[in-house]
């Protein structure tokens, strides 16, 4: 289970705040799958990496399985597996190179993480890749790799930043049987996504997040009746705010 | 803890020194240019060697005009000196320095010389550091040599004697070795080790550091549960491993030359015995980690792997230019060297060489200084690595 409270993050100073994240709070349930759904620069992946420990929480706290981040990161890491936008992959390592090193790090034995390797590779559709040297991977074996290295160490909570950009139809289909999958093994699954239809298919609950603070939360059909709105880009577009802008930017440019 | 931080140090230990030897192309040339160094080095030195000593050894010297001075001309036969003509254009040549320095003897000279005003030159270029400088020492003391015997003839022709014209006898007892005289220039060996095991793990520190970031794997790293400190130390080691190997390797190029190469002018002023090699390693083995952890400070800086390798050959300019400073400026021995880097391993190596004596403190305070340093690298690059400008790269 994943709890934010009140969580802040400013890339400005003091005087001059830029208030990425600015008292976000939500919670998200074990054996369920929460989307964290915004527009660019939300701040999705600010939280995402504070959760991580990556950056430094500004405000308010995190948790994950009642384990206070700010307090000890490296435990959260362990019952984490966080996937960010950065997947880099070592390319003179053969794919299995590339996650066993994880593995390792993690401290699992090698029996262990090979039988869970072997067991995503399954899941993924690896086979053909899992022993190449990673050089010349396209975007979606790439992914692929990044994702099970994110979860080698078979973590309690999993964690996706935007995990379906740049990938085909193929990769974002075996991706999302992943995500159920994940659920179905009573893990917490959240991912950010700035894709209405994709969040609405496969989430149970849906935090929307714009401009650092969360505008609504709530199952899809809680969302619609919340916007007033029949379908679900109309609701995204109103309750991320999104429409006001737009209309703002609009009269001033008539103005 | 300290078991798990030891087998994650292990385990990043591994995996870098696994992925970068895998770069076989940049191996490779790393491998053959440190081997070959030092056979280049020494063919360069030796040749250099044995032309300034088959120069003393013929005690040939160039005069124009001979037979206007055959009173300097017999007694430089007496002396077993080969008198040879130089070229027309000797003066140009000597410029270039193509040619020898030269001794002119003037059409007057004889007449002038029972007057006692005779004058010869001595053409020479003094900018020109070579084998040259053995010729006109020669020439100067030739010179010197017959002045006294002239001088002391027409002092004893007038009844005085020559002890009155010198109120003390200087006797010249040169306690330098021909090794020694070698070893001035043999500092070479050293100085190639050190910027050849700085030079061949920059590729490998700056990866460790600029070049994690650039391919976007540094983020995942950052998230699995290790402390900073054990990844950093990991990849310290598996460079530190790597500089030390070239540092060998270089060294085994000199000692497979020397011992195997028959190098004219080499072999007979320097060999050195297995115990020196064993003392230019240990001095070594604190200063390549040293050195490449400390590259690995200045590339974390860089945005990306050119910016990294950028400040990273700051490093490498500092190891070349600090002992040309300090041959410029003539320092001598002393302890304070000891503590800078470079300077300390040039100062101790080229005593080894020289079969100087050598104490524990020549070894006990570099080693300390580069624990040091190794040490606050390794703090600062972990402290580095919590900074979010440096883990995402932003100016």
């Amino acid at each position: 289970m994943i709890d934010v409270r009140g969580l802040e993050k400013n890339f400005g100073t003091a005087t001059a705040p830029i208030m990425a994240v600015d008292g976000v709070t939500f919670t998200a349930a074990s054996g369920a799958i929460t989307g964290l759904l915004g527009p660019n620069g939300a701040g999705k992946t600010t939280v995402i990496r504070m959760i991580g420990s990556l950056i430094e929480i500004g405000g308010g706290s995190a948790s994950v399985d009642g384990i206070d981040v700010a307090r000890d990161p490296n435990a959260v890491r362990s019952v984490c597996g966080i996937l960010t936008d950065a997947r880099g992959l070592y390319t003179r390592l053969t794919a299995r190179e590339n996650i066993r090193y994880y593995a390792e790090l993690h401290g699992i034995d090698v029996q262990k993480s090979e039988a869970t390797i072997n067991r995503f590779v399954d899941w993924l559709d690896m086979k053909d890749i899992i022993d190449r040297r990673t050089e010349g991977f396209s975007q979606g074996e790439r992914m692929k790799v990044a994702i099970v290295r994110a979860l080698v160490h078979e973590p309690s909570t999993v964690i996706l930043d935007e995990p379906t950009n740049g990938l085909d139809v193929m990769t974002t289909r075996a991706l999302r049987e992943l995500i159920k999958r994940l659920k179905a093994e009573g893990r917490t699954v959240m991912f950010s996504s700035h894709i209405m239809q994709e969040v609405a298919a496969l989430c149970d609950e849906i935090v929307i997040i714009a401009k650092g603070r969360v505008t609504a939360q709530g199952t899809t059909e809680q969302l619609l009746a919340e916007s007033g709105k029949a379908n679900l880009e109309d609701a995204f577009v109103k309750l991320a705010g999104i429409d006001a802008d737009f209309s703002e930017s609009n009269g001033a440019k008539a103005a | 803890m300290a078991i798990s931080k030891l087998n994650t140090i292990l385990t990043v230990a591994k995996k870098e020194f696994k992925d970068h030897l895998r770069d076989r192309r940049t191996t490779l040339m790393i491998l053959l240019l440190s081997v070959a160094m030092g056979p280049i080095m020494l063919l360069g030195l030796g040749y250099f060697i044995s032309t300034m000593e088959q120069k003393v050894e013929k005690r040939e010297l160039f005069v124009l005009g001979a037979a206007h001075g055959p009173e300097v001309i017999n007694f430089m036969l007496r002396q077993d000196i080969t008198i040879k003509e130089p070229k027309p254009d000797y003066r140009d040549l000597i410029k270039q320095g193509k040619h020898d320095p030269v001794l002119v003897i003037p059409a007057d000279f004889s007449a002038k010389f029972l007057t006692g005003d005779a004058r010869v030159e001595l053409v020479y270029d003094d900018t020109r550091q070579d084998a040259g400088n053995a010729s006109i020492r020669m020439l100067r003391n030739v010179m010197r040599g017959f002045n006294t015997e002239v001088g002391n003839q027409r002092l004893i022709a007038r009844g005085v004697s020559s002890a009155v014209f010198r109120a003390v006898e200087v006797q010249d007892t040169n306690l330098g070795t021909a090794a020694q005289r070698a070893a001035g220039l043999l500092f070479i060996i050293p100085w190639i080790t050190l910027i050849g095991c700085v030079t061949g793990c920059m590729s490998m520190a700056v990866d460790l550091a600029a070049g994690e970031r650039e391919r976007g794997s540094l983020e995942p790293l950052l998230m699995s549960p290790i402390a900073r400190e054990a990844l950093v130390l990991g990849k310290a080691l598996a460079v530190s491993i790597y500089a030390i190997g070239i540092a060998l390797i270089t060294l085994l190029g000199f000692a497979m030359t020397l011992k195997f190469g028959n190098l004219p002018g080499i072999a007979s002023v320097i060999s050195l015995s297995g115990a020196q090699y064993l003392g230019f390693f240990v001095m070594i083995l604190s200063f390549a980690p040293a050195m490449a952890v400390m590259q690995m400070l200045l590339a974390t800086y860089g945005r990306n792997f050119k910016e990294g390798q950028t400040y990273a050959t700051y490093a490498i300019q500092l190891v070349a230019i600090l002992p040309v400073v300090a041959i410029l400026a003539q320092v001598k021995d002393a302890t304070w060297q000891l503590l800078v880097p470079v300077m300390a391993q040039l100062m101790v190596m080229t005593r080894i060489l020289r079969g100087e004596s050598v104490e524990a403190i020549h070894f006990l305070l570099p080693a300390a200084m580069n624990v040091a340093i190794f040490t606050i690298a390794v703090i600062l690059i972990s402290r580095l690595l919590r900074q979010e400008k440096i883990i995402f790269g932003r100016a």
